[in-house]
């Protein structure tokens, strides 16, 4: 057992309101630099969608992520042969049309226009060439679209639909939509790191954060096609990759990474999960329909004493043991089985995790009035406006079962807690609804309390860093206390 | 990489090395009259006899009674350095040549010319000389002598002592297509050779030993026979007659062929390759409006 720590995240989709906050507050700390002006390291889909760059899951396209060859995994496009004829042009990229052309607008000419008979107008102006552009698309250019011809309907995730479930859902008072926010996933099974020819992208040891070296890339771009969900993105100023840091700056003085913070729905978990690093491979291996299972397996229980002793032997710290104790998301992935990873079918192993959203139900009409309760208790799940079959091929791995445990699990400590707090409902048919979803009344309580009522600490629980230790093999910890902060500081640079 | 170019290197400096040392030898050796007679059989009769009128050069007979012996020496190490410097005598030559200048001859040096010139005061005291030019056939040239010409030109018809077909360095008005090898796009195209060394008797003496450096180190081994000869030369006056050179039409088809080699090459490569990747979203909005 080779245990390591990761600091992994919770998403819950049933929280989100999708009003960008995250991505604002992440644009304005890392990303508001030249070059770096079309990246959103944080950016919030809306699905069905096609998402940010446009089909950034169609990986017949831009071939992310690692597919099963010979029996054995190995990346989708490049390899150690295969790379030597691409290495200078590697095709499956997202153009900048893909992204989008960041722009700003000409606000000086609000002032210095001329004396006429028009309001004068600030025109786009491209973040790139500086010249006036026409806006055709952006980040978030399909946002609350749900339904819409171009973008909503392309999504990949619509595949193995019928005919009438994608009329279903672009026809008028029944389509719909969720949000869908992302950051780099932190994997377990980087592509984007095994890809790079000049090992510039490295998994941190301690906390599992995966970092470009800005010093080492020597922007072959590999990382931009072998990441499958398209969150390494190329400094086209300083000609390097960059990619979300997972605020570690933050991180490391005990403080959440700033979209975690600012999340106005409070969707967002963030803790340590111990696993074992000697299954990746293994893991990474299993049969699609596996991969879920194969990778709750590699979590480990963090009260086990074997695993704490293997955890110790490791050098991971006490402090993050207790942390891992602590850990929101080792609930909600281990325990609860309510968070999914995205599209784990890309091998990536993905150490971030989706509660699914409850949809919409379809109501029917009777006598007038409209009518959402019958007989069959879950029945707003399968009548779900979102057919499951999307979300089973978003967070399922392709399959609707493990999608459906956890919207269960979600309704019936909905139905729990309206029998407790409003009593419309009788409590029997609510436990009996728990005890079909597999919960207990003590569990549903955590869930519900985790959920609804979680404090900042509840939410957010990151280990002590000690930084001190680390730096204590090097230097004097006092020293470079009282030095840091200071000399000089080189950006990279190339010759625009 | 680098030991191998080292050794690449090394194997070069040798080869040169040792054909420098058989070059050395071979001028040293001391060149007896047979051999300078075999000289200038190979290097100078297919435009000179002794005694035999001019062919593209001057008849040689007494020709040491012309010029002195150091003038004529300096003029055969380096005819074209002579004309440069504005020699009057050699302009004048050029001009009697109809501006064909005299090639160096090959392996030439300051003895062997001085060999040269004993040879030609020997030959010119004789009643009849050696060199005083082949005796070239006055028969009519027929249509079947001309198409055995464009044959042998053409190489379809191989040369029987094994020299490469006329097609590979040189052009001829008729031959279709790209035309032929442009090897010296100056003088290359052969249609007006026929004009250009003034007939039959000159034109033959010149195809017995062609005399430019190029020529005449492919055909010293390998000498036309003297029907090939005919029917090359009945081919080139044909082509004289015919007019006009064909170098104008080859280049315009070359060009033409070019282009639309490369238009087909583009398109074969856009068919083959038509899966590629070339963008996601604006294919995904245009199909839309459609």
């Amino acid at each position: 057992m080779n245990v390591r720590s990761q600091i992994s995240m919770v998403f819950h989709l049933d929280k989100c309101i999708g009003c960008h906050t995250c991505s604002i507050a992440c644009k304005n700390i890392w990303t508001d630099r030249k070059g770096t002006d079309y990246m959103w390291w944080n950016n919030v889909e809306t699905k069905p969608g096609t998402g940010f760059p446009a089909l950034w899951e169609d990986q017949d396209k831009f071939k992310g992520g690692w597919e099963k060859h010979n029996g054995k995994i190995r990346l989708k496009s490049t390899g150690k042969g295969r790379i030597i004829p691409n290495i200078f042009h590697n095709p499956n990229m997202p153009s900048m049309d893909d992204y989008y052309e960041p722009w700003t607008y000409d606000y000086q000419n609000l002032f210095n226009a001329p004396e006429g008979p028009d309001q004068p107008t600030a025109k786009p102006i491209s973040m790139v060439t500086g010249e006036y552009i026409d806006i055709e698309s952006g980040p978030n250019w399909d946002d609350d679209l749900g339904g819409s011809p171009i973008y909503a309907a392309n999504d990949p995730n619509l595949e193995g639909l019928t005919k009438e479930q994608r009329l279903q859902l672009m026809s008028i008072e029944q389509l719909v939509f969720f949000y869908f926010p992302r950051i780099c996933n932190h994997c377990m099974n980087p592509a984007c790191v095994a890809s790079c020819p000049s090992g510039a992208l490295y998994k941190r040891g301690e906390d599992g954060i995966v970092l470009v070296d800005q010093k080492r890339c020597r922007a072959w771009r590999s990382c931009i096609a072998a990441c499958p969900y398209k969150k390494v993105y190329f400094n086209w100023f300083t000609g390097k990759s960059e990619k979300c840091i997972l605020c570690f700056p933050r991180i490391e003085t005990g403080q959440a990474p700033a979209c975690f913070h600012s999340c106005v729905g409070r969707i967002r978990y963030l803790g340590v999960l111990l696993y074992d690093a000697d299954r990746i491979e293994e893991v990474s291996n299993l049969p699609q329909e596996e991969l879920i299972d194969g990778q709750r397996s590699m979590i480990l229980d963090p009260n086990d004493s074997h695993v704490i002793e293997n955890a110790l032997k490791n050098g991971i710290a006490e402090s993050t043991i207790k942390s891992a104790q602590e850990s929101p998301v080792y609930q909600y992935v281990k325990v609860w089985k309510l968070a999914l990873p995205p599209h784990i079918e890309y091998r990536t192993l993905p150490m971030l995790f989706y509660v699914p959203p409850m949809a919409p139900v379809m109501a029917q009409q009777k006598a007038g009035g409209l009518d959402s309760i019958s007989e069959n208790l879950f029945h707003d799940i399968e009548e779900a406006r979102v057919p499951m079959k999307f979300l089973g091929n978003l967070l399922g791995g392709g399959q609707e079962g493990k999608v459906l445990y956890a919207l269960r699990k979600e309704k019936s400590v909905r139905w729990y807690r309206r029998a407790v707090t409003v009593g419309d409902v009788d409590l029997e048919t609510a436990e009996r609804m728990l005890k079909e979803a597999d919960c207990t009344v003590k569990e549903a309580q955590a869930i519900y309390e985790l959920t609804s009522l979680c404090t900042f600490d509840q939410r957010f629980v990151i280990p002590p860093a000690h930084r001190e230790e680390a730096i204590e093999a090097l230097k004097d910890p006092m020293e470079h206390k009282q030095g840091t902060g200071f000399g000089f500081l080189s950006g990279p640079r190339r010759g625009l | 990489m680098n030991k191998w170019s080292e050794k690449a290197r090394r194997t070069s400096f040798g080869r040169a090395g040792a054909g420098l040392a058989v070059m050395v030898l071979l001028a040293a050796m001391p060149a007896n009259a047979q051999e300078t007679a075999v000289y200038f059989q190979q290097n100078c009769a297919s435009c000179h006899t002794i005694g035999g009128g001019r062919l593209t050069g001057p008849d040689l007979k007494d020709v040491t009674g012309r010029r002195d012996r150091e003038w004529l020496k300096s003029y055969i190490l380096n005819p074209q350095a002579k004309m440069d410097a504005g020699d009057p005598y050699a302009l004048q030559l050029l001009d009697e040549a109809r501006g064909v200048v005299m090639p160096i001859p090959p392996g030439i040096t300051p003895e062997r010319a001085d060999y040269l010139l004993d040879l030609i005061e020997a030959e010119s005291a004789l009643e009849e000389s050696q060199f005083k030019g082949v005796q070239i056939s006055n028969e009519p040239f027929t249509a079947a002598d001309v198409a055995r010409g464009l044959a042998i030109f053409k190489g379809s018809r191989k040369l029987k002592n094994g020299g490469p077909a006329c097609y590979s360095c040189h052009s001829v008005s008729g031959l279709g297509g790209l035309g032929g090898g442009n090897l010296d796009p100056e003088r290359g195209d052969l249609t007006l050779v026929y004009e250009r060394l003034q007939g039959r008797t000159v034109l033959s003496s010149w195809l017995m030993a062609p005399a430019t450096p190029t020529m005449n180190s492919v055909f010293k081994a390998a000498a036309m026979e003297s029907d090939e000869i005919h029917a090359l030369v009945a081919l080139f006056e044909d082509r004289a007659q015919a007019g006009k050179p064909a170098k104008s039409q080859a280049q315009l088809t070359f060009a033409l062929l070019g282009a639309g080699g490369a238009a087909l090459a583009l398109m074969f490569f856009d068919f083959v390759w038509k899966g590629r990747f070339l963008a996601v979203r604006r294919p995904l909005v245009e199909s839309e409006k459609l």
